[in-house]
This record gives structure tokens, C-alpha cells and sequence, in this order.
């Protein structure tokens, strides 16, 4: 996987926080690709695309929520039906200012999503995320 | 004021009753009459009608029949029924099964009958007036909720944004670039912030119904301490657990109320202590948990602590937004649990709360 970059693709529909969020992951050179995509829609548009050319499929997601049309749940329901040889080597987070108790759970009980962080993106609780997944 | 027309049908088989009553009574009421079951039906299917008077004696139906068989299509209108006779087997049916308000008998008394067609005026505004009374509380309830959910996006987004923008400011190292400012944004975002928090869960615990799950309080705790102790780690946690039993409660009421406690005693430091400590207790048993949040921190004056748990209630030095503790306090309320405090100036302060397990 040495010839791969590492990827990370942002979806969110706010494009100053889709600003903010990949300035930080700039500086903090945890990844050598960012991504960044509007809506869930065009997230998903992204990967179907390159489901034939593995070096720009993403490591890593990190989804909001809140999003017209298709929301990060909807996003997930189509997730869950890529072919696994790709969704078992990305690793999805949440990433949402949402203070909602049934958003939250059920993020959080969402198979495909292993943590769900809280806006602002604080570059230590993603770096430890990434460390305990080893991505 | 005008007083409404009250809209009166009266079905009766007899044609002479139908005059006689038109003739007493067409001063004060909007009166239809019917000479027949049917015919009063159609005059339901088009007017809206108020009262509904029918006779019992009536060939193919009775009046009883007739109020049963319009249960469901015409539930509003008031029925009373008419009786030439004392018939005993017609009053039980009519009460148990025609949903009859008044039962009067022929021939009737002018104003016995037009003090019963006011009253059941009266029963049917109550009963429509109850009515939109709810369908109004519905809505209001439903928009509240649809405002605190965007309260919670809408308002936060943004907010959120700016709280991002000083972290980047931060990691770029221009957060001293320009004077104090990035501190003052980064302090006032941080307070709107907590007041858009703690109104949520304000609301939240009015409105939220009581659910109770499995709580592990090791886990809760560490959470919230990991959550709490994030801008501030010089405090110490002496975290002491005893649950070998199952608790069950409300984990959302729970969460608000600890982690306010624990927000508290990292809030209300001694400035400058090097020894911050906060000490958590919890013993859980089948019929409760008995919780004791204690800190060394700046205390609570003696005359205080009455009113700590009020709204809106702030002590001069320290700049709380006088919610938090009245939120704890509310919190407890729904869940039938208790809190007592205890503070010295030169000690610091204990919260003890028992929570009732919900097994």
C-alpha cells in the first residue's frame, strides 16, 4: 500500500466548514489527499467513479449530518451497498455540531461509523481516532 | 356582543310538534326542522348543527336508533330526546347507548326545554372549544420542537464555524497576531455557545419523556470527565465506583446532571491553587445510586446556597449564566431524585444526589 496515497474525503454541505476542516488536516499532514465534496450526493458520485482506480478511493470519510437532500444517514444507506473490497478498507467518522440526543445515537450505533466527532474539529481527537485505527 | 345563533334540529314524525316548537322558539334559535330520520340526516349532511332534538316514537326508527346511528358521521352536535311516555327501557337505552345529554318529556315545558337546548349549547362550545384548545396546544408543542431542533443547527452551525476558525487561528500560530482579539472572539463564541447548550437542554428535559436504559456509570463518568477537563487539565479526579449491581434510568437526565456537577467543580477553582482536586463517589444498590460530587474549590457563601438551584441566579465573583444548577435541579425533578449541597469557603463544596434505580 506504499505506492497508495493516503486519502481523506470531507463531505459537508457548509463550505466553511469544508474550508476549516481540510486547512486543519493540511497543517496537520495526516493525509497527502483531501477531497472535498458539497453533498453527499457528489461524495458518493466521487467514489463510484473511482471504484476501478483504487489510488484515489479515501481512506477515510469524515460526514456531516445536516444536509439537504440526501443527509449523512441517507449517505450511509448507500454506503453500505458499495462492494465491500472498498468500504472494508475505508474507515467512516461523523462529523456534525449536531447537539441532537437521537442524531447522536444513532450515529453512534451506525455499524459503519466508528466515532462520531464533534464540530469544532479539535486536531488531537482526530489524530487519537486515527492512531486507534491505525489509518 | 351578539350572542350565536344556536342551530337547533328537531326531527319529529308529529307535524303539529314541528309548528308548536318553531312557534315558541323562532326568536332565539336557528331552528330546522324534520319530519322524518332521513330527512333530518340530510339537513345534518349540509348545516352544521349545534343541538339536535328527536322524538322516540317514530315509525322505522327511534330517536334513540336515530342518535346511534349518526355516533360516528355527526359526533358534535348535542342530543336530547323526546318522550311521550315515561317509557323506562327507552331512558336506560338512550344513556347507555345514544351518548344523550338531556331527556325530556311531552308534552314538553316552553322553559324547561329552552333552558335545556342553552345548556347543551354550552356542553357543545365546551366540547369544540376543548377541542381546538388541544388541536392549538399540538401545534405550539410542535412547532417548539421543531424550533429547538433548529436551535440546535441552525443557531450552532455557525457558531461552530467560528470556534473552528480560532482553532485553525491557533494551529497557525496567529492567535497572538492581533492584540487580544482572537481571545475575546474566542471567550464570547465560547459562552454563546454554552447558553445555546444549556437552553437546549433546558427545554430538552421539559419536553423529553423519561426513558430508561442500562447505565454504566464507570463509562458515563469517564466521558464526562474526558469532555469536561478538556480546556482545563490541572484538576485531579478521584473517581470511585461501586456498581456491581445493574442501574437502570434516564441516561440523557442523568448525563445533563453530572456532567453540570462536574462542569461546576472544574469551573469553580480556587484561582491559583496548584492542588485542584474533585473527588466522585458513586455507590449504586438495587433501589438507587447515591452520588457525591465534592471539590476544594472557591465555595459557596453560606446565604447562597438557598438560592444556587433558582433561575437565573448568579453570585457576583463568578460569571456563570445561572443555569446550570437550576437545569440540574429540574433535571432531578422528572426523575424523582434528590440533591443536597454542602459548601465551606475554606473546604470547598459537595453535591450528594440519590437517583432511584429504575430496574
Amino acid at each position: 500500500m506504499l505506492s497508495k496515497k493516503k486519502t481523506v474525503l470531507l463531505i459537508d454541505d457548509n463550505e466553511v466548514d469544508l474550508k476549516i476542516n481540510s486547512k486543519i488536516i493540511e497543517i496537520s499532514k495526516l493525509f497527502e489527499e483531501i477531497v472535498l465534496c458539497q453533498s453527499a450526493e457528489s461524495g458518493l458520485t466521487y467514489i463510484h467513479q473511482n471504484l476501478n482506480n483504487e489510488s484515489l478511493l479515501p481512506d477515510f470519510i469524515l460526514l456531516d449530518i445536516q444536509m439537504p437532500d440526501m443527509d449523512g444517514f441517507d449517505f450511509l444507506e448507500r454506503y453500505k451497498k458499495l462492494p465491500t473490497q472498498f468500504t472494508d478498507k475505508c474507515l467512516v467518522a461523523i462529523l456534525s455540531s449536531t447537539l441532537d440526543f437521537g442524531d447522536i445515537q444513532r450515529a453512534q450505533a451506525n455499524p459503519f461509523v466508528i466515532r462520531l466527532l464533534k464540530k469544532p474539529l479539535f486536531l488531537k481527537e482526530l489524530k487519537d481516532l486515527l492512531v486507534q485505527y491505525s489509518v | 356582543m351578539n350572542t350565536p345563533l344556536v342551530r337547533v334540529l328537531y326531527i319529529d314524525d308529529e307535524e303539529n310538534n314541528l309548528h308548536a316548537f318553531k312557534a315558541s322558539f323562532r326568536r332565539q334559535y336557528e331552528i330546522y326542522t324534520a319530519i322524518s330520520a332521513a330527512d333530518g340526516l340530510k339537513i345534518l349532511e349540509n348545516i352544521s348543527i349545534h343541538v339536535i332534538l328527536a322524538d322516540q316514537k317514530m315509525p322505522g326508527i327511534t330517536g334513540v336508533e336515530f342518535f346511534k346511528s349518526i355516533t360516528y358521521s355527526f359526533p358534535d352536535p348535542v342530543r336530547i330526546l323526546l318522550t311521550g311516555y315515561t317509557d323506562i327501557e327507552a331512558l336506560a337505552d338512550a344513556i347507555n347507548h345514544g351518548d344523550i345529554y338531556r331527556y325530556i318529556t311531552k308534552p314538553w315545558n316552553d322553559l324547561e326545554l329552552h333552558n335545556s337546548i342553552k345548556n347543551a349549547y354550552d356542553a357543545y362550545k365546551a366540547k369544540i372549544d376543548l377541542r381546538n384548545k388541544v388541536a392549538e396546544l399540538e401545534k405550539t408543542n410542535d412547532e417548539l420542537n421543531r424550533f429547538i431542533y433548529s436551535i440546535s443547527h441552525e443557531l450552532r452551525a455557525p457558531l461552530v464555524s467560528v470556534m473552528g476558525i480560532v482553532n485553525l487561528v491557533k494551529m497557525e500560530s496567529l492567535f497572538e497576531s492581533s492584540g487580544e482579539y482572537w481571545g475575546l472572539i474566542e471567550t464570547c463564541s465560547n459562552k454563546l455557545d454554552y447558553y445555546i447548550q444549556k437552553t437546549l437542554q433546558y427545554y430538552k428535559n421539559n419536553k423529553t419523556i423519561s426513558e430508561h436504559t442500562p447505565i454504566e456509570f464507570r463509562k458515563l463518568v469517564r466521558e464526562l470527565i474526558d469532555l469536561y477537563s478538556y480546556s482545563d487539565k490541572e484538576t485531579r479526579f478521584n473517581v470511585t465506583i461501586d456498581q456491581s449491581e445493574p442501574f437502570f434510568g434516564d441516561v440523557f437526565r442523568i448525563e445533563v446532571i453530572l456532567g453540570n456537577l462536574i462542569s461546576n467543580a472544574i469551573k469553580y477553582q480556587k484561582e491559583g491553587a496548584t492542588d485542584k482536586r474533585v473527588d466522585i463517589t458513586i455507590a449504586v444498590n438495587p433501589a438507587e445510586a447515591e452520588i457525591s460530587i465534592s471539590d476544594n474549590g472557591m465555595g459557596i457563601l453560606n446565604e447562597h446556597l438557598e438560592k444556587i438551584f433558582t433561575q437565573f441566579f448568579k453570585s457576583k465573583v463568578n460569571h456563570g449564566s445561572g443555569l446550570g444548577l437550576f437545569i440540574v435541579k429540574e433535571a432531578l425533578n422528572k426523575i424523582n431524585g434528590k440533591i443536597a449541597v454542602s459548601s465551606d469557603l475554606a473546604e470547598g463544596t459537595t453535591f450528594k444526589i440519590t437517583i432511584p434505580n429504575a430496574k
